[in-house]
């Protein structure tokens, strides 16, 4: 992990002392609510539907066990003794008093977090692959790079104050863990022939109202160049993107405006008299961050294969884990364990305090003490010996972290929606309640294979719909809560978005219209066929005559009710 | 009653601001950025967006730009004021003006600019506060082109 040292420390102490400050003229009237709305969201406070809501940053979702443990106190003491883990690999809690934020912030300032940046028009919290750094897919660890653009970005002078938001993710494995294809700039990482780390960047990519896949503006980039790089895009993003219209202001309208291919000369014209800046990497700064993230010294795993074997061959539940949720290691003998948060009647994404101390206990009893959250929403233990995963799953068992989901239907994408979201237009939690509980049976789960189900509460889309196989999105009709279905949507390596189905489902509809939709899947699909590749080979028709010249069983009382 | 911070103090403002062109134009006047070719004004005012590529140079040899901003959190005026600075080398007076609140002047010093008009004596004496209340940065900035990693690093 990055290790922090005084000026990193000192930073954080004074931005928490800023914002205490802010906080003090805001409460004394001295800071009008237009303004200190922009001050605290570039803090991570937002105020909701029923209280304020802190997002703390969870740079490229990695964590240690102490500041796991610190968000179980914070939890504890400031809010209702739980949190939620977020699409963006950050935690987010419900219930904090704003007198009492810069306290919270100060706590976290202790074990070197922050919440800075969380929000606003600014760049974001960057994102990577969950697995970094341990997946066996893996060309390039991704999280130094995410780190030198965590500080590049972190109160830039100029681009803290941009047309809208702004994400950033990167991945450097095979298969795209990170979703690059929809964030403002996506990037690449691999080796060349030479050794050297590269990178691909794709810029414009996005969800919300107007959903984009990011287009490639630069192959090969060399890794000296990195800041320099998204400097000249966030430069021409500043300047041109459109302000006089929030839903129009994201980086993605300007590249389709511009056209990819003029965007990117314009970057590329910006970039040619900024390049040799003195924010260009010197080799001694990328070791020196690359030096934080190097593995550990691996403790060779005794007879992992053959106990593990063993395990699964006696304990059938506990096969059905390691299938699922068990990713395949870098070194020999290790394993990466997803803990689902995927439980039935727990929103998606809610930690207890319990079990966030659990999970830091459990990351040094079977790792060297670190946490990543996906932006699945789930906790990841990078280092588990294969020989103790059975002692792994029957701890998570026991705080409800060992539902055997990853990547299937159940592992649904969710954000807070109307129960939390002063934005939302409907819930998305109970709906996702709903799913887990009818759709509980493992087998026939298992036999769906991997199914990306996404739920967002409107058209923000901060629960992903766009790019889930299956995504459900909130819509207000008239005041009551409907909800749209797309199919066909794709995170990850060649990633697509969403085509929505037809007219919208009332809420008790739902769930027999995704059970129509898997049954069609069934019937049509052919050996070792995925749902999105079934969709991609029939198309849309065969679904859509299913969900509707058919009324849903659950219609009349729908209507009634 | 609106307050000059020019290089962290309040002091008292030599320049006047004009919206339109009067028959006579004081020395000491502020213009409109169209309006520079018809006068002798050695100062000028522009909105944030103004195209640095087509007036950079131009303004470069002015002793006073200032850039408007129409509205708190329009970032543009913090692209121009660093392209003035770092691109065409302007060593003027670089003057924040519309809507500059106490919590932006950082961003914008950091851009360059080392002159600010408030609305307040209150809001100015914040400004000052705000623009002391910390004391690094990781990445470079217009008064800082080395970022943190090319100077010392502590261990």
């Amino acid at each position: 992990m990055y290790q922090y040292d005084n000026f990193d420390r000192n930073f954080l102490k004074e931005r928490v002392a800023q914002f205490r400050d802010q906080t003090d003229r805001y409460l004394a009237g001295e800071i009008p609510d237009d303004v200190f709305q922009q001050l605290r969201l570039r803090n991570g406070l937002y105020i909701q539907r029923l209280a304020p809501m802190l997002r703390i940053a969870v740079p490229y979702g990695t964590l240690n066990s102490a500041q796991l443990r610190k968000l179980a106190s914070i939890s504890r003491d400031y809010d209702k003794g739980y949190g939620h883990l977020s699409t963006r690999q950050n935690m987010q809690l419900n219930w904090p008093e704003l007198p009492e934020v810069p306290d919270i912030l100060a706590e976290l300032a202790e074990v070197n977090m922050h919440a800075i940046q969380t929000s606003g028009s600014c760049v974001r919290n960057v994102t990577t692959d969950q697995f970094a750094g341990v997946a066996a897919d893996e060309d390039v660890d991704a999280r130094p790079y995410a780190e030198m653009l965590r500080q590049w970005s972190t109160y830039h002078p100029e681009f803290e104050w941009l047309p809208r938001k702004f994400k950033i993710a990167l991945n450097g494995a095979k298969s795209d863990r990170a979703a690059i294809a929809v964030h403002d700039i996506g990037i690449q990482l691999q080796v060349d022939d030479e050794g050297q780390t590269t990178f691909d960047v794709y810029v414009g990519g996005g969800l919300g109202r107007t959903p984009a896949i990011g287009a490639l503006i630069r192959q090969n980039l060399p890794e000296k160049h990195l800041l320099t790089y998204v400097e000249a895009i966030l430069r021409v993003y500043n300047r041109y993107g459109r302000r006089d219209n929030k839903y129009k202001a994201r980086i993605k309208i300007l590249v389709k405006a511009m056209s990819p291919e003029t965007f990117g000369e314009k970057v590329d014209a910006e970039w040619d008299l900024i390049r040799d800046n003195p924010q260009e990497l010197t080799q001694d700064e990328i070791d020196r961050i690359v030096e934080c993230f190097k593995p550990p010294d691996y403790p060779p795993v005794q007879n992992a294969s053959s106990t593990l074997a063993n395990q699964r061959l006696q304990d059938p539940a506990f096969n059905r884990w390691v299938q699922q949720n068990v990713a395949e290691h870098k070194q020999l003998g290790y394993a990466i364990v997803t803990l689902s948060t995927k439980a039935t009647g727990i929103p998606p994404g809610d930690v207890t305090d319990v079990q966030m101390d659990a999970v830091a206990d459990w990351s040094e009893t079977f790792g060297l003490g670190e946490i990543r959250i996906s932006h699945e929403q789930n906790f990841v233990l990078p280092d588990v010996p294969q020989n103790r995963l059975f002692e792994l799953f029957e701890l998570a068992r026991t705080e409800g972290l060992a539902s055997a989901n990853q990547g299937l239907l159940t592992d649904v994408i969710c954000c807070p929606g109307g129960d939390y979201c002063s934005l939302a237009n409907a819930k998305s939690i109970p709906v996702a309640e709903e799913i887990l509980q009818r759709f509980d049976d493992y087998d026939y789960l298992h036999d769906l294979g991997p199914l990306d189900l996404n739920i967002s509460g409107c058209m923000n889309a901060c629960g992903h719909h766009h790019v889930g196989h299956i995504g459900i999105l909130g819509v207000d009709k008239r005041g009551d809560e409907f909800y749209q279905i797309s199919l066909g949507g794709n995170a990850t390596n060649d990633a697509s978005l969403g085509k929505i189905i037809g007219p919208s489902f009332s809420r008790n509809e739902v769930v027999s219209v995704i059970e129509r939709l898997l049954d069609v899947y069934v019937d049509y699909r052919t050996e070792g066929e995925t749902f999105l590749g079934c969709y991609r080979r029939v198309g849309m028709d065969p679904f859509k005559d299913r969900v509707y010249l058919e009324e849903p069983e659950s219609q009349s009382y729908a209507r009634a009710g | 009653m609106p307050v000059l911070v020019k290089d962290q103090q309040i002091v008292a403002d030599p320049w006047q601001l004009l919206e339109t062109i009067p028959d006579y134009v004081p020395i000491n006047a502020i213009v409109p950025v169209d309006q520079l070719v018809n006068t002798n004004a050695n100062a000028v005012w522009v909105e944030g967006d103004l195209e640095a590529d087509d007036h950079g140079e131009e303004l470069a040899k002015l002793d006073l730009v200032a850039v408007h901003f129409p509205m708190f959190a329009d970032g543009r005026g913090l692209s121009l004021g660093t392209l003035l600075r770092n691109r065409y080398g302007f060593i003027g007076e670089l003057r924040a003006i519309g809507e500059v609140q106490p919590d932006l002047t950082p961003f914008m010093r950091r851009c360059g600019f080392d002159a600010f008009v408030l609305e307040s004596e209150l809001a100015a004496n914040t400004a000052i506060r705000c623009m002391e209340s910390m004391s690094d940065f990781y990445q470079s900035s217009v008064i800082q082109p080395e970022p943190a990693f090319r100077r010392k690093h502590d261990q």
